[in-house]
């Protein structure tokens, strides 16, 4: 099978997939204990008032009929309309996802950049001190709360030192001064907002690539290319990174596309602690008030970039690995 | 063992409200992630009672799922106590917890704790009746009886309509419709000391604390804090008294997490959407600190009760909307059919007493009512916002516009909005009440230790949500910060659910109520801000409130006693057993 035809079927397969996650969230949204309209109403509502908004949420509409609305606005990547602000939910990721790219994708690439070097070197030095404290500060640091990190890095170089700005992407009172989300991203205020957070989550991120990089290389290590390059009298360092770590990169490809893919939905403890307006607390504040709308439109935003970058993935073995087939 | 809570030992306290608590079925654990959260629409928003905020994340860390079922062999149901899930108000949770232990060991009730995320909650309470006993933060706006009405009135028992606890009493309907129609202010004075004492002395509900509006500020940017009745300091009333200090021309605030809309008429009546709409948008009337409609402050510069149904209001001819455009009798007639003609949920109380608004002359507006109300300028002229005709005539669903940059005629104007972020009001300098400050913003922060730090700092200058917490009690001496406490008119509730077998009986809910340990509480979990609660109308209202009410002193002893008299046993298991 060639690759054309890979892409054909895992195309396929994807919506599949999506529409397979679409139904699921559907079904477990209504399936959830609660009333949507409990976080709408005031307590100067009466009954009737409270039962004209289930009506124009469409809540009391079969649920067949629902979910055959669903679909058709899945189709037209309309998402609906958001029961608590009345915006369309296309807005409301349209507002957060950018705020959260820009933090998670800074994030990934400190984590990603520094986990793997530090993973090739920890690999290549096999049982010295360096790779044993390389070790334990991965482990530490997919142990510790990324929201109790946080919480002391804005008490030491927030609270104590004043280095670092306590909360948001932009100092306060500053709001509405940008003509515009680039606008804001490119000024050294926003940097500095930038860095705690990023940096918490980088710390957090790279664990993995590093533990996965070290294992990888020293499989690769073992292999007879590396004593091949060794008789050719190549350097250490290009035997290194040019020939194991090159190799032992494969697997890292897998994990990095899927963390991507979460990135994607943020992560709700930073955005949190360091008050940063991203798409993850969002999402969690719309399942919480059962904003259906909202919930289901992040949801599937996040399970499509996820099943979108696993796909890539398998896309850039082949090319990376010659040896890989799409069978 | 019969005790009263004055030997309550700070043990046993621990034990009561500990993680897990002594009694409970966990349900539902979860991240809080709005205000207010816990900011629900029903009038609890999680605020001002040591809420962690919606904002606040992290998980429940449930509650426990030991049973504490104790008590077995009662010949009274199994009751449940529905409470919060800990991470939406951690405080609540631990004080029903306790209360449910105290009802469960020392009267020998058979009770469960059910932990659920709000929403449920409040549907299992509110219309499906499927709860014994439930507390939550009560909003009371500024005019108490009506809220009563829709709490207590026997037409109001179907699931849904408002009374949740099931109470009926027809001397207390005719007396809340009296009131409710009575135009003479005085009358309905004695009426509403009438209605309390009702309700007090047959308890369907009994507050347990009642909780105290706070002004948290830092002290080097800002004075004079003022407080009105229905939103404490965060008012009109308080906001056009305030008084700027040390060059400070910003009045800097936050909220753990984002507003929802820019809709005047289409938010759910949170907390953190009236604090900002009510500055944005004028009123027939505002209210000063004394719970008075104040001529000088309000849009509406004099009125007339011309008969029972009808009232006249002369407006300012010389003020103008924040585009420019003048605002005028048509505009507020406008609003009150607009409303009306619209069904706006948020306003359909109000609306049931509308008839229809005409305008008289260039300056006189007439309100006709479709049944006679009396508290027409607290119940309603105060709380419906005047909106300018050029900008919603078109709009046919109201309640549902999407709106990004609202045009009011209050004394602060929409300067931005970053959702999830900031939102930023300037100074109207054409309003009639001015405010001292030239802009407002409230920054979006979930994280109660970064608010203090930035307050204590300056770079935030007041508090506006309320939290009342450990850091509240620890920073509250800080040389920067600057605190004022007033009785609010909000409490947490302790209602029964009178449809169920025993809690029908009026001497049963009187020995509950006198078993709950209302000091601990207040004194132990929320670091002695509250009052203990005492009546349902609370002195926030002025003289509608009486201290004139039966009261019920907290005592283990006083409650045996109570149930013994009324033919209650307990059997040799300690479990209460209802008289033959």
């Amino acid at each position: 099978m060639g690759k054309a035809s890979f892409v054909v079927r895992r195309t396929l397969q994807l919506v599949v997939t999506l529409w397979a996650v679409g139904t699921v969230l559907f079904g477990l949204f209504r399936l959830m204990p609660g009333d949507p309209t409990s976080y709408v109403v005031s307590s100067q509502m009466t009954q009737e008032a409270r039962q004209q908004l289930i009506e124009s949420y469409g809540l009391n509409d079969p649920l067949h009929i629902q979910y055959i609305r669903f679909l058709e606005n899945l189709v037209a990547l309309n998402f609906g309309q958001s029961f608590h602000s009345n915006q369309p939910v296309t807005d409301i990721i349209a507002t957060y996802m950018p705020n959260t790219l820009v933090l998670m994708l800074t994030a990934f690439i400190v984590a990603y950049a520094l986990g793997i070097t530090l993973g090739v070197l920890s690999g290549w030095y096999r049982g010295s001190r360096f790779e044993r404290s390389t070790v334990i500060t991965a482990l530490t640091a997919r142990s510790v709360p990324t929201f109790y990190v946080g919480l002391i890095v804005l008490w030491i170089f927030g609270a104590e030192l004043g280095i670092i700005p306590m909360s948001g992407m932009t100092s306060l009172g500053t709001g509405g001064q940008s003509t515009g989300f680039l606008d804001m991203v490119f000024t050294m205020d926003f940097l500095r907002h930038l860095i705690a957070p990023a940096a918490v989550l980088g710390f957090y991120y790279m664990g993995y690539p590093l533990l996965i990089m070290r294992t990888s290389m020293l499989e690769v290590l073992s292999e007879d290319f590396i004593d091949v390059c060794r008789a050719k009298g190549l350097k250490e360092r290009t035997i290194m990174f040019k020939h194991a770590a090159r190799n032992a990169l494969l697997p890292i490809i897998t994990a990095a596309a899927i963390a991507l893919g979460y990135a994607v939905g943020g992560s709700v403890l930073i955005e949190t602690v360091f008050a940063w307006p991203g798409i993850g607390r969002e999402m969690v504040r719309a399942v919480l008030r059962r904003d259906f709308p909202v919930a289901q439109g992040t949801f599937i935003v996040l399970a499509s970039t996820i099943i979108f970058l696993n796909f890539v993935a398998d896309l850039a073995y082949g090319y990376l690995d010659p040896r890989v087939t799409y069978d | 063992m019969v005790r009263s809570d004055a030997d309550m030992k700070r043990r046993d306290f621990l034990k009561a409200t500990g993680a897990g608590g002594t009694v409970g079925i966990t349900a539902l654990a979860g991240c809080s992630g709005g205000g207010g959260g816990g900011d629900d629409g029903s009038g609890d928003d999680g605020s001002g009672d040591g809420s962690s905020g919606d904002g606040s994340s992290g998980d429940d860390g449930s509650s426990g799922d030991d049973d504490g079922s104790s008590g077995g062999g009662s010949n009274l149901p199994t009751y449940t106590y529905v409470n919060n899930a800990q991470s939406y108000n951690p405080p609540r949770h631990d004080a029903i917890n306790l209360i449910a232990s105290q009802f469960d060991e020392e009267l020998g009730l058979d009770i469960e704790v059910d932990v659920l995320e709000w929403g449920t909650l409040f549907s299992r309470v509110s219309e499906e009746y499927d709860y014994s006993f439930s507390t939550w933060h009560t909003f009371f706006v500024s005019e108490p009886v009506t809220e009563l009405n829709n709490l207590f009135n026997s037409g109001n028992t179907d699931p849904g309509q408002g009374n949740y606890s099931g109470y009926e009493n027809e001397e207390l309907d005719e007396m809340m419709g009296n009131y409710l129609a009575e135009p003479d202010a005085d009358t309905r004075v004695d009426q509403a000391h009438e209605i309390q004492q009702t309700l007090m002395d047959d308890v369907p509900t009994m507050p347990i604390t009642q909780m105290p509006q706070t002004a948290i500020y830092n002290n080097n940017q800002v004075s004079n804090w003022e407080a009105d009745l229905a939103n404490g300091f965060n008012s009109y009333w308080t906001m056009i008294n305030l008084e700027m200090q040390g060059g400070e021309t910003a009045l800097k605030g936050y909220w753990p997490e984002t507003l929802s809309t820019m809709n005047v008429l289409g938010h759910n009546d949170e907390s953190k959407h009236v604090y900002q709409f009510n500055m944005m948008y004028d009123f027939l009337v505002q209210l000063n600190n004394n719970a008075e409609p104040d001529p000088e402050v309000s849009l509406a510069t004099d009125w007339d009760r011309v008969d029972e149904t009808t009232i006249e209001y002369t407006i300012r001819t010389d003020h103008s909307w924040h585009d420019g455009e003048d605002l005028t009798v048509e505009d507020v007639a406008f609003t009150y059919n607009y409303i009306n003609d619209n069904e706006v949920p948020l306003y359909s109380t109000q609306s049931q007493y509308l008839e229809g608004a005409e305008v008289v002359d260039e300056e006189t507006v007439r309100i006709n009512m479709s049944e006679p109300f009396g508290p027409f300028h607290l119940g309603i002229a105060n709380l419906i916002p005047i909106i300018p005709e050029h900008m919603w005539a078109d709009r046919d669903n109201p309640s549902q516009a999407n709106i990004s940059e609202p045009v009011g005629s209050g004394p602060m104007m929409f300067d931005y909005w970053e959702q999830g972020s900031e939102f930023g009001l300037t100074k109207f300098e054409e309003h009639f009440a001015p405010v001292d400050f030239d802009r407002r913003f409230w920054r979006v922060i979930p994280e109660a230790s970064t608010v203090w730090e930035n307050l204590i700092n300056g770079e935030l200058n007041y508090e506006p949500f309320g939290r009342i917490d450990r850091s509240l009690d620890q920073n509250q001496d800080n040389e920067n910060i600057g605190t004022q406490f007033n009785t609010a008119a909000t409490f947490w509730h302790f209602t029964s659910n009178t449809r169920q077998e025993g809690l029908d009986d009026p001497q049963m809910r009187k020995a509950l109520v006198e078993s709950i340990p209302r000091t601990p509480i207040v004194d132990q979990i929320l670091f002695g801000f509250p009052e203990p609660g005492f009546n349902v109308v609370s002195s926030a209202f002025g003289p509608l409130h009486t201290e004139d009410v039966t009261e019920y002193e907290e005592s283990i002893d006083a409650a045996r006693s109570r149930l013994e008299e009324a033919g209650y046993t307990w059997n040799d298991d300690g479990a209460i057993q209802a008289p033959e």
